[in-house]
């Protein structure tokens, strides 16, 4: 890691001003230097240089995909005569994710300062926050910002005397996990059923109203500003090249210091844990980490020993950094009580649009039952891994078995299931 | 162009087109639930998984579009695309989606209405898993009315949603819809707004398992005990193709059949289910002559006699005018065939007229463009083009002109005698009417030739749109009953002294186009089962 990873010294970023009496408020956020980006991209070179910049900074999504975030922005056609639209998925709703709801409450402008860089780089007026319609008081912030930018002409027309404009509307969403899914988001956000599109098209050719339209995370627009202020170059020296950037990982489950932390991309997950969190909650020894939420393959003790939070250190270890919730189990838990707990989550959530999916979350959540209740056998444990297959196509990726279900949903339920019953196959086993 | 391979065959197919599109052109089957021609993709099914080389995942081929390719991107040098259907991968895939979608579906083919043209059940045998896995207690829902004529068996309901895209996509009525989320979710109606459109009764049609039912088909009979007759509707001037589904003498559903240029897949429910208006009329099977008011049965040969009689009788001086009337419901051979009688052999001394058609207030159009004509009749097109001597109020005509005999196309049971009509009867020295039912006008008459019902008649139809389509006869005739067109030929023959001998419709269609030269190039073969147009 690079000096300004060392997390010794790492200077916050995203949180630098979560702290501050008033943190929400414009006159907080401009104290501390926010919005001088904005001011310097509609003084400086124009849309393509931003895009190139963010490009550069090899900044990837934080929502879970981890998609460079420069390249999503150049699939937007250039002369498409239609409007183009940026959205940012403020839906937040994973179990063990809460990162996104922390910046809406303490950073509110600088995740409007990003949704308006973002905006002005792909040439769009109309940007929409989707936000989860149960954090009420997270849309009352924002609707506050919103209501502060207007009034200072950070929003609307000619902001800040440039010739560019933008609205931003916030819409809240009903509840349901799959809107946070960027196509289901479109669909909720058209006034439809929270269902996923096909893909082709994409959404940057034709995402809200079949326009070109960027969905965003919540936390890779926050990460805007400081981009454009100190350069790509800056961003690029934390943490690794492919993936860098600050980060923030928020730890639940057994450890005594729960909450939102930021590290450089790449900090070591034991650190998050045993620095950041305090260690394990009663000094009980570790048992299992989920490290991207509850969509991740989970992690045994071992598995966590010198593994670096960051994208393709996990995937070395066959999980993902996804929304980077890092669920920590003691010894105490019952691995297959939460794997029935996880499976519920996700047959519950589970839109059922597409057959593998729909159909096969619940059967896992059956099986898991009676193996849970100790009404299962030994074929059982080998039918639950197939049917994770069939939903999800895991076990042999070199013959190309992923994309089973319409959208990455099935992924989603497949792989944790399929891990916790692959590395704690003996605590199943026991249940016979 | 692009060219391809999927499994061993090579095809050459246009851009843009789909996988399973090109498949199915092509002769090659790919299982799919989801995917309807006329409906938006949606890929929900997954049952058209397909390995396409050179792409890491699976690929619905419902949404994977063939493009050519540049030339060192061809695989082997030469294919735009490979395709894999049958791989040991796909057929992998084909068995999981079907074994998750029998984990509700109860097998219950033997009672079931779609046996013998059900998907599950024919891709279950060809790509299915001889056992599911699953051991747990299947979901049972009871069955819910959705409209007044569809019943959902809830339990059979794979959540294809082609249901609820019709009425979004071609009805524009938006009854249906998914109700609650993921496994639970089930296609459903509001109470005051149930699925009653003029168009619902395609919802069971596109279903491609045994889930939406048609009641008026239900536990009535099996499929494969089912004749099927292509035909064309009658109930309105659109002539929508269907299957005509028979078993002996008795229709047990009509189902749309598809021609792009007419009604694409889909018909409306008036023509659907008309064919019950015909079960319990009362047929004329004989001949019938009145005699002081009361109706007996009399031989064709004596039909003619009187025929003869009352049509000849007389000096060329003494001889009445005569009122032949054509009708819109009628085949263009039987009105051609009448407009000649009149015009050759009742030379001079004759009116030919037809009854107004039957109209509803206007067309009505669906958001699709799928149309139900205002027009009821589906052949006034026809009779315009073949009658160019038409009077246009025969009524007036037949009072003006003092007419005394009258041969009437009758036309049918959904017409009652306008005012005026008793006057006109009780003043006529003899009217004849050929029809297949005691109507209004066929009481009236003096004697009653019996000529098939709609479904039973063959010929010509000419759309509104000027779409010559072929009637073909579903029933078989019964009793005396002879074709419209043989019984106007046997009139002229013994009325005019001629010896017409047509064999069949063919021979009338071929004067036909002696004499209008926009029929000149049609013939039943070029008909076929998708019709021609009279503009060329």
């Amino acid at each position: 890691m690079t000096g300004h990873s060392d997390p010794a010294r790492f200077e916050p970023v995203l949180t630098r001003d979560v702290h501050l009496q008033d943190s929400h408020t414009l006159r907080t956020y401009v104290k501390g230097g926010g919005y001088a980006s904005l001011n310097k991209i509609l003084k400086g070179g124009g849309p393509d240089d931003v895009t190139q910049e963010i490009k550069a900074s090899n900044l990837r999504g934080r929502g879970g995909a981890g998609f460079p975030t420069g390249k999503k922005w150049e699939f937007v056609p250039k002369d498409s005569p239609k409007p183009k639209y940026l959205i940012c998925n403020a839906d937040e709703s994973e179990p063990g994710t809460f990162k996104d709801r922390l910046i809406m409450n303490k950073a509110p402008h600088r995740m409007l300062e990003g949704m308006i860089i973002a905006s002005y780089a792909i040439d769009c007026h109309k940007a929409f926050i989707y936000i989860r319609g149960e954090f009420y008081k997270e849309y009352k912030i924002l609707e506050g910002a919103v209501g502060e930018a207007y009034e200072a002409n950070l929003l609307g027309e000619n902001i800040s005397g440039s010739d560019y404009h933008l609205d931003v509307v916030i819409h809240r969403g009903a509840g349901a996990y799959i809107c946070g899914e960027e196509t289901g988001l479109l669909e909720s956000l058209e006034g439809k059923r929270g269902w996923p599109r096909i893909r082709p098209p994409f959404p940057a050719v034709a995402g809200y109203l079949a326009c070109p339209t960027v969905v965003q995370n919540v936390e890779t627009l926050a990460c805007l500003p400081d981009i454009i202020d100190r350069g790509s170059g800056w961003f690029k020296s934390i943490g690794p090249e492919q993936g860098p950037g600050p980060k923030l990982f928020c730890l639940s489950g057994s450890v005594n210091n729960p909450g939102v932390y930021e590290a450089p991309m790449g900090v070591p997950l034991s650190e998050l844990i045993y620095d950041f969190g305090g260690g394990i909650d009663g000094g009980k020894a570790l048992k299992a980490v989920l490290p991207g939420g509850v969509s991740s393959a989970v992690l045994t003790a071992e598995g966590i020993e010198g593994l670096n939070m960051d994208f393709e250190s996990l995937a070395a270890r066959h999980t993902i950094l996804g929304s980077a919730g890092i669920i920590v189990m003691d010894e105490s838990v019952n691995m297959v009580n939460a794997c029935l707990n996880l499976a519920r989550f996700f047959a519950q959530e589970s839109c059922g649009q597409c057959t593998p999916c729909r159909e096969g979350t619940v059967w896992l959540v059956q099986i898991l039952t009676r193996l849970f209740r100790g009404n299962a056998q030994r074929k059982d444990i080998d039918l639950i891994l197939d049917v994770t297959e069939n939903i999800g196509g895991l076990s042999d990726l070199s013959q190309g078995s992923y994309g089973k279900t319409l959208c990455p949903f099935g992924e989603a339920v497949a792989w944790p299931v399929r891990s916790f019953v692959e590395k704690f196959q003996d605590e199943f086993a026991a249940t016979f | 162009m692009a060219f391809i391979r999927i499994d061993d065959k090579e095809l050459e197919v246009e851009q843009e087109t789909s996988v399973l599109e090109a498949a199915l052109a092509g002769g090659i089957e790919i299982p799919h639930y989801c995917y309807h021609p006329a409906l938006d993709i949606v890929g929900s099914c997954r049952m058209c998984l397909v390995q396409v080389e050179g792409m890491d995942k699976l690929q619905i081929s419902c949404n994977t579009f063939i493009e050519e390719v540049s030339k060192e991107k061809k695989v082997d040098g030469k294919y735009d695309a490979v395709i894999h259907t049958q791989n040991d991968l796909v057929k992998k895939e084909q068995e999981n989606i079907l074994e998750f979608l029998l984990i509700n579906h109860p097998l219950d083919c033997p009672v079931c209405d779609q046996a013998g043209e059900c998907l599950l059940q024919d891709y279950s045998f060809r790509y299915g898993r001889a056992h599911s896995r699953f051991e747990e207690n299947k979901r049972v829902r009871p069955n819910e009315y959705l409209g007044s004529r569809i019943v959902i068996n809830h339990n059979r309901c794979i959540m294809c949603t082609r249901c609820v895209r019709f009425t979004e996509q071609i009805s524009g009525t938006k009854e249906l819809f998914i109700k609650f989320r993921g496994n639970p979710s089930k296609i459903a109606v509001l109470e005051d707004h149930p699925l009653d459109n003029f168009l619902a009764g395609n919802a069971a049609d596109i279903c491609p398992v045994g889930a939406l039912l048609s009641t008026d088909y239900i536990h009535k009979n099996r499929i494969w005990n089912l004749s099927n007759q292509s035909s064309v509707c009658t109930d309105c001037s659109v002539g929508c193709n269907i299957d005509v589904c028979y078993q002996d003498d008795r229709i047990y559903r009509i189902t749309p059949r598809e021609n792009h240029e007419v009604n694409g897949y889909f018909m409306c429910d008036i023509g659907r289910y008309g064919f019950h208006r015909y079960e319990d009329i009362e047929r004329v099977t004989q001949p019938l002559i009145r005699k002081n008011g009361e109706f007996s049965e009399i031989s064709w040969e004596g039909a003619l006699k009187e025929v003869f009689d009352h049509f000849t009788r007389g000096t060329e001086k003494e001889k009445p005018f005569v009122a032949g009337i054509v009708s819109p419901f009628h085949t263009n051979e039987s009105n051609f065939l009448l407009g000649r009688l009149m015009k050759k052999v009742f030379r001079g001394r004759s009116a030919l007229g037809m009854l107004p058609p039957i109209e509803e207030e206007k067309d009505l159009v669906y958001s699709s463009g799928f149309r139900i004509s205002g027009d009821r009749s589906p052949n006034r097109r026809g009779v315009v083009d073949l009658c160019p001597d038409l009077v246009d109020d025969i009524l007036d005509t037949i009072r003006e002109k003092k007419i005394k005999l009258m041969y009437v196309l009758d036309d049918g049971i959904d017409r009652g005698l306008g005012e005026g009509w008793g006057d006109v009867f009780r003043n006529l020295r003899f009217a004849v009417v050929q029809t297949y039912a005691m109507t209004p006008m066929a009481r009236s008459a003096h004697l009653v030739l019996p000529g098939p019902a709609p479904l039973e008649r063959e010929g010509t139809l000419t759309s509104d749109r000027g779409r010559v389509q072929w009637l073909r006869p579903s029933l078989p005739l019964s009793g005396s009953i002879r074709h419209d067109w043989a019984i106007v030929m046997e009139v002229m023959n013994t009325v005019g002294k001629r010896e017409l001998k047509y064999g069949d419709v063919a021979d009338i269609l071929r004067e036909i186009g002696d004499d209008f030269p926009a029929y000149s190039e049609i013939s039943l073969f070029r008909l076929g089962d998708q019709g021609l147009p009279t503009d060329g």
